[in-house]
């Protein structure tokens, strides 16, 4: 999955309009976020890249760009 | 049809679509109308808001709608014994527990012997059932209560699985008491995730990631199926499972074409490996059928033809199995409709088995209540599918449901019998009609909960109400509570109606009536309305309110009230309708052709 396919999917998750999300953003800033946000797009991010992310991965992880990193969406 | 997005909760489900699309999917399932509330109150021994907000969007797609309460993390014991008041304010309607085998307080040590293994299963058991016993006393709620899944490592290795000290071991064992006491309890039911986590596989089940950074005991793909699993249980709580299997014949129950290959050229058997997965398909819906599922056959075949399948040496299903047969050039939506009509159900209580695409689309475009999952061609496939879509998921099985399949056999008796008769009276009085009428008594209350929630068509309210409720109608000295169980000459109908009223002062006011569609045009409720005369006259009341609301499916009991005498009330509107009636002083018995005995009435605890 490429950078723009994984920003739509992250938009549709979350419940935006497609196109909201441009890569630069913070997670906990974001529109829609719940407690069910991130667990959501580290699932995306496993199934994206077919692989699974390790805790330490996700300790780091607050920004899309670091998602976008995750799922290896470049 | 259902929108592309709806489509993504079809079978095969895929679990990240439904994850990405939850915010469309629950904007669109809100749609509906009709939706049934419910309070469910989720305690967790681990983090449930995932579980949560997939069960909203499974529930909702079962015509539920859901209001939540959700314990803190690993609160889902002291939120019970120490009565968390929002808890309690809360009200659930069910109580759903969320543990796993990370809650297990004490698992064995590696030196313990059989003894301290038994004492360790005792005491764990012990902690459970002291939640399980605080809810059912102080909440009335109906638990659902999650068995355990297995851990990923074993320390043991195979010794696991026999060893006192292995953890394997040890759960299946506390699954065992589980299970012991489910049986014991009927408002307690099991979540089986044993099953689930095996379905799926610990790898998709657990994930490190999800432990350790959410502390979720499952992945968001188990909380998918795991969601799906708990409403699957929430529909049949409350009546919402199908009930009638329609049939196709070739290539779906048996493979090849009874027209043109004739019985000897079907394939069925254990001698081919096709003929086998068939045999395979007709024992599932054997099974099916034994436990209450109603069968019938809907194929485009000369009926002749169509029967003669059924004579194959190796065929499980037998004619006699079928409480409906269509075998005929019609178009099949118009067979199935008829097949409604013949067995007094709804078109949403029918699932539709075909291999034939073009027959499953024609079917799904033309009768949208119809269940039409999509089986495909491949016999050895259709269990799983059905089993998969949770349509004849049951919260019991209740001795009605076991004696259904015998009904409805009894049925075509009744119905071939019938034809002899040009006067429908005189039919009646053949039939040799008896009935036992009763004070809501708690053999039967499983039965009362079960036909209150199904019942749809003879239903003046539509109201539903849980065991609990229902528990507390029968205790309660200010109801009226009568249910009516008929049997004639060709066999027992079981418990088939049920009425209850709340009492203010000489008035008693109705606002619970229904009635099998089993039963229907036998002048039942005519015998259930004498026995209500009957204990007014004994409790001193001397006027009857009866309520109808108006529902897209009661439409037949529009005029139920009228028919028996009432007068229509001028509080009513056109969505509330309040029927008034008093009794006369010389009320004379309404039921003609149906003897009558009246059990004696139990004593409510409050009287």
């Amino acid at each position: 999955m490429n950078r723009t396919e994984f920003l739509l999917q992250m938009d549709e998750i979350l419940g935006l309009k497609p196109g909201t999300l441009k890569g630069d953003e913070k997670l906990d800033e974001l529109q829609n976020w719940d407690s069910t946000s991130l667990v959501s797009l580290i699932g995306l991010a496993e199934t994206s890249n077919n692989v699974e992310i390790s805790p330490e991965q996700v300790v780091g992880c607050s920004t899309v760009a670091d998602l976008l990193r995750l799922a290896a969406a470049n | 049809m259902p929108s592309k997005v709806l489509q993504s909760l079809k079978y095969p489900v895929v679990a990240a679509d439904i994850l990405r699309k939850r915010h469309s999917l629950k904007q669109e399932l809100l749609q509906q109308t009709n939706l049934l509330s419910t309070r469910i109150a989720i305690l967790g021994g681990s983090t449930t808001a995932e579980i949560r907000s997939m069960l909203e969007i499974f529930l909702l797609v079962h015509g539920v709608r859901p209001e939540f309460y959700e314990s803190g993390y690993n609160r889902y014991s002291e939120d019970v014994l120490f009565e968390s008041p929002s808890l309690w304010s809360f009200k659930p309607d069910i109580v759903f527990i969320h543990t796993t085998w990370q809650n297990v307080l004490e698992f064995p040590e590696l030196t313990d012997g059989e003894a301290e293994f038994e004492e360790r299963v005792r005491r764990e058991i012990a902690r459970f059932e002291s939640i399980w016993q605080k809810i059912h006393n102080d909440l009335g709620a109906l638990i659902i209560q999650n068995n355990f899944d297995l851990p990923r490592t074993r320390p043991l290795g195979n010794l696991e699985a026999f060893q006192p000290s292995g953890r394997l071991n040890f759960l299946l064992r506390l699954n065992a008491e589980f299970a012991n006491y489910a049986r014991k309890h009927s408002r307690f039911l099991i979540n089986d995730i044993l099953y689930l986590s095996s379905r799926l596989g610990l790898d998709a089940w657990y994930g490190h990631t999800y432990w350790y950074n959410f502390h979720m005991a499952v992945t968001p793909t188990a909380a998918v199926a795991l969601a799906q699993n708990i409403a699957g249980i929430v529909k049949s709580v409350y009546g919402k499972s199908k009930k009638c299997l329609v049939l196709d014949l070739d290539n779906t129950l048996w493979g090849g074409v009874i027209g043109d290959d004739g019985v000897h050229g079907l394939l069925l058997g254990r001698d081919h490996a096709v003929g086998e997965a068939f045999l395979d398909f007709q024992r599932y819906i054997k099974n099916l059928q034994r436990r209450g599922v109603i069968l019938a056959v809907c194929s485009k075949n000369e009926t002749e033809n169509a029967k003669e399948g059924f004579s194959h040496p190796d065929s499980i299903l037998k004619l006699e199995d079928f409480a409906a047969f269509k075998a005929n050039w019609n178009p099949k939506p118009d067979n199935i409709r008829d097949i409604a009509s013949e067995l007094n159900i709804g078109l949403d209580s029918i699932v539709f088995v075909d291999d034939n695409p073009a027959e499953r689309a024609l079917v799904s475009n033309q009768l949208p209540e119809v269940a039409t999952p999509e089986v495909g061609t491949d016999v050895s496939r259709f269990a799983e599918i059905l089993e998969y879509e949770r349509f004849f998921e049951t919260d019991k099985i209740v001795r009605d449901d076991l004696s259904r399949a015998d009904y409805y056999s009894a049925n075509a008796q009744r119905s071939a019998h019938e034809a002899q008769f040009s006067n429908y009276g005189e039919f009646l009085k053949s039939l040799e009609m008896a009935a036992e009428i009763g004070s809501f008594v708690p053999i039967y209350l499983e039965r009362i909960t079960q036909l209150i929630n199904k019942t749809n068509q003879f239903n003046l309210t539509t109201k539903r109400y849980t065991s609990a409720e229902v528990e507390a109608m029968s205790l309660d000295s200010e109801f009226i509570t009568l249910y009516g169980r008929l049997t004639d000459k060709f066999g027992d109908n079981g418990l088939v109606s049920v009425l209850a009223g709340r009492i203010h002062d000489e008035t008693v006011e109705v606002d619970l009536w229904l009635m099998s569609c089993r039963v229907l045009n036998r002048e039942m409720e005519l015998a259930m309305f004498d026995a209500l005369i009957e204990q007014c006259r004994a409790r001193g009341i001397r006027a009857i309110k009866g309520i109808y609301i108006p529902s897209k499916k009661n439409g037949m009991v529009a005029n139920h009230y009228r028919s028996l005498g009432f007068a229509r009330e001028s509080e009513s509107d056109e969505s509330w309708q309040a029927w008034g009636y008093d009794i006369p002083e010389s009320y004379l018995p309404k039921t003609r052709f149906i003897s009558v005995f009246t059990k004696p009435q139990p004593v409510p605890a409050n009287a």
